[in-house]
């Protein structure tokens, strides 16, 4: 589903060049669950923006299904992460303003749904992530796993092909990540791609698929071992 | 594009409710809706109370200013003109004195007295355009009755003086033309001058009262005629003018009694010019003038002083409406300010809705939306405001002036026009930010 050609990233600091990825080669085939580990600055959250076509990389050609990414214009990779694509940040990241239903039915007002689909949807992706009763709360109202599981919401009401994980428990403690965790498996179990980054062992033993990075180089990919 | 490594996009796995229908073709997808924006820029502000009013105050003081001042102007202008009116219609008003052009110094209309009875007797009688002509000799004096005393414009005219005038007594009588004949000391009182000397309109009737000495027996009272642009028009007291040239002036030329002006009202509003020419003509001929000499008289019509009087209520409007215009301009830079604030505090929050799908123009009309929702908002309190503020001015001085509704439409279109243009480039910022450098803002 998504190839990654000899990618490369480097980033321009004033007058030095900082390569962060030195030609990344990747396949991530429908229905994976993989896990990208690496210490940080390994550059493993540069490939996951690069996956999530929030960034663009130096070099290389990057697949999503058929198109050639690297060649798309802004509204397109846009439209993309849009329709195809759902995010989960280690840190939420809802609109505080926004009740848990508006922050679930905010990607459907980028797609131009008509509100009372947006409205059914959304209730229904709420309902399904166990949160039929905190729909009107806002986020700061919800504990750090509530508000993990509206992300979740939010990332899957467009019904995308992949979902992108960045840390998903780092701000959990062990049991509400456990429980998002969860979550995610059984995602992946109806037929969902996912990709997470983590630096924990317990998170990445329950995906099919390790990738592991070092210095911006893939030094490992397969299953976990165990 | 000709070699790919995956086939075509299946439809999602996922068996979530609507999952089995088609994906949506990109080309369906359409910006969202302009109309789910407002209530979320609405929000935003609410979220702000404080800060958007401070914001927001720039632009209801300038509109505010704006409305009233238009309106107070345009209230002062409809006033100026019913005043000019109630001279009486269709007036034309000799002045003698010369002309001001041409002349190395001038001394002024009316400085010199060039004009006698005999001229405004002429005029009516030999004028066909004109209708009545009043002669009007005037001094301030002194007029006396029993203890009090007021100091007022004394008025020697003739019966005519009431039609060209149009200003009717409201007791009693004006004097008539046996009256001027023998100079009888007969005296109409303005409202003031009634006022002046602790009398009503009905208990002066009869009365005597002394001018510059001389006892005058009060025959009637004025009605109500108000301040114009010259005179008080109630602060008058009217006397025959034979009565006035012999007693109170004393002053005559050889050609017979000397006036200071001839009002003179054409027979219908379109013989102005007519009787404007004839009475020219007639007085170039009596005084004996021929180029090169200058006319030893002026005349002037009520068009000519509405005129001027619109002109001058209108350069006012517009300063005062100029400088509340530049009001509004600042108020503009306060909400670009606040704006462009508002885009540094929410980095994060652009980041997030680019990541989920937020293309760069709804990132744009999500702000400009919010500064023009703000600068509308601005502009109908100021609105209220100037509302509010003509209206009890109005009272206060008795103007009649309407709400100026083109004032209105104008404010508001120019607050969309101010939301816009100071909104653009906050907005244009926010939609311009990078992602993920906005995604990894604090």
């Amino acid at each position: 589903m998504l190839q990654l050609e000899k990618i490369r990233k480097t980033y321009r600091m004033g007058e030095v060049d900082v390569p962060i990825l030195h030609g990344i080669d990747l396949t991530v085939l429908r229905g994976d669950y993989i896990a990208i580990m690496g210490a940080s600055g390994s550059g493993k959250s540069t490939l996951m923006n690069i996956l999530g076509c929030l960034e663009q990389p130096s070099e290389g050609r990057y697949y999503f299904d058929a198109r050639d990414v690297t060649t798309l214009s802004d509204n397109e990779r846009t439209d993309l992460r849009n329709f195809q694509i759902g995010f989960i940040f280690q840190q939420f990241n809802l609109l505080p303003r926004l009740t848990a239903l508006d922050n679930v039915m905010l990607p459907m007002v980028y797609a131009g749904y008509p509100r009372h689909e947006r409205l059914e949807r959304a209730r229904q992706m709420l309902a399904d992530v166990g949160l039929a009763e905190r729909m009107a709360n806002l986020p700061s109202q919800l504990s750090g796993g509530q508000q993990q599981r509206v992300a979740i919401a939010r990332a899957l009401v467009n019904q995308p092909e992949l979902l992108l994980a960045d840390e998903p428990t780092g701000a959990l403690d062990s049991r509400t990540g456990r429980e998002v965790m969860d979550l995610i498996t059984g995602l992946h179990a109806q037929g969902l791609t996912i990709v997470l980054v983590t630096h924990d062992a317990q998170v990445a033993r329950r995906t099919r698929r390790i990738v592991r990075i070092q210095d911006g180089r893939i030094t490992a990919d397969g299953p976990p071992a165990g | 594009m000709t070699v790919h490594p995956y086939p075509a996009p299946s439809p999602s796995p996922l068996s979530r409710p609507g999952a089995g229908e088609p994906r949506r073709a990109r080309s369906d997808r359409r910006r969202a809706d302009l109309a789910e924006t407002i209530p979320l820029a609405w929000e935003s502000l609410l979220s702000n109370r404080l800060r958007s009013v401070l914001t927001m105050l720039g632009v209801i003081i300038g509109i505010g200013a704006v409305i009233t001042m238009v309106t107070i102007g345009r209230g002062a202008q409809t006033q100026t003109e019913s005043q000019l009116k109630s001279l009486g219609s269709n007036l034309l008003f000799v002045q003698s004195g010369v002309a001001t052009t041409g002349s190395p110094v001038s001394q002024g209309a009316g400085s010199a007295s060039t004009l006698v009875w005999e001229d405004a007797r002429a005029i009516a009688a030999s004028s066909p355009a004109v209708a009545d002509v009043a002669p009007v000799l005037n001094r301030r004096v002194q007029v006396v009755f029993a203890e009090r005393n007021t100091s007022t414009q004394v008025v020697g005219t003739t019966p005519s003086y009431v039609p060209v005038r149009d200003f009717l007594p409201l007791t009693g009588r004006f004097f008539n033309q046996a009256e001027v004949e023998r100079a009888a000391r007969v005296a109409v009182l303005g409202q003031t001058v009634v006022d002046a000397l602790g009398l009503t309109p009905s208990s002066a009737l009869k009365q005597t009262i002394r001018i510059q000495g001389e006892p005058f027996s009060v025959i009637g009272t004025m009605e109500f005629k108000g301040v114009n642009s010259f005179r008080d028009m109630d602060d008058q007291v009217f006397i025959p003018l034979t009565t006035m040239a012999t007693r109170i002036v004393g002053v005559n030329s050889i050609a017979g009694i000397a006036v200071d002006s001839i009002s003179a009202s054409a027979t219908r509003p379109d013989q102005m010019d007519a009787a404007q020419y004839q009475i020219t003509n007639l007085l170039r001929l009596r005084h004996g003038i021929v180029p090169p000499r200058q006319d030893d008289f002026l005349i002037r019509n009520q068009a000519d002083l509405v005129s001027a009087s619109n002109s001058v209520a209108g350069i006012f409007t517009a300063l005062l409406g100029g400088s509340a215009a530049i009001s509004l301009i600042v108020g503009g830079i306060g909400i670009m300010n606040i704006m462009l604030v508002s885009v540094t505090e929410r980095t994060r929050e652009i980041g997030i809705r680019r990541a989920i799908g937020a293309r760069s123009s709804d990132i744009l009309w999500q702000f400009l939306i919010e500064s023009v929702v703000l600068s509308l908002c601005g502009g109908l309190l100021g609105i209220a405001l100037g509302v509010i503020a003509s209206q009890s001015l109005n009272q206060v001085f008795g103007w009649k002036g309407g709400i100026a509704v083109d004032a209105v439409i104008l404010s508001l279109l120019f607050c969309l026009g101010i939301g816009v243009f100071f909104g653009a480039y906050p907005a244009r910022k926010a939609a311009r930010l990078d992602p993920i450098t906005a995604l990894r803002s604090d």
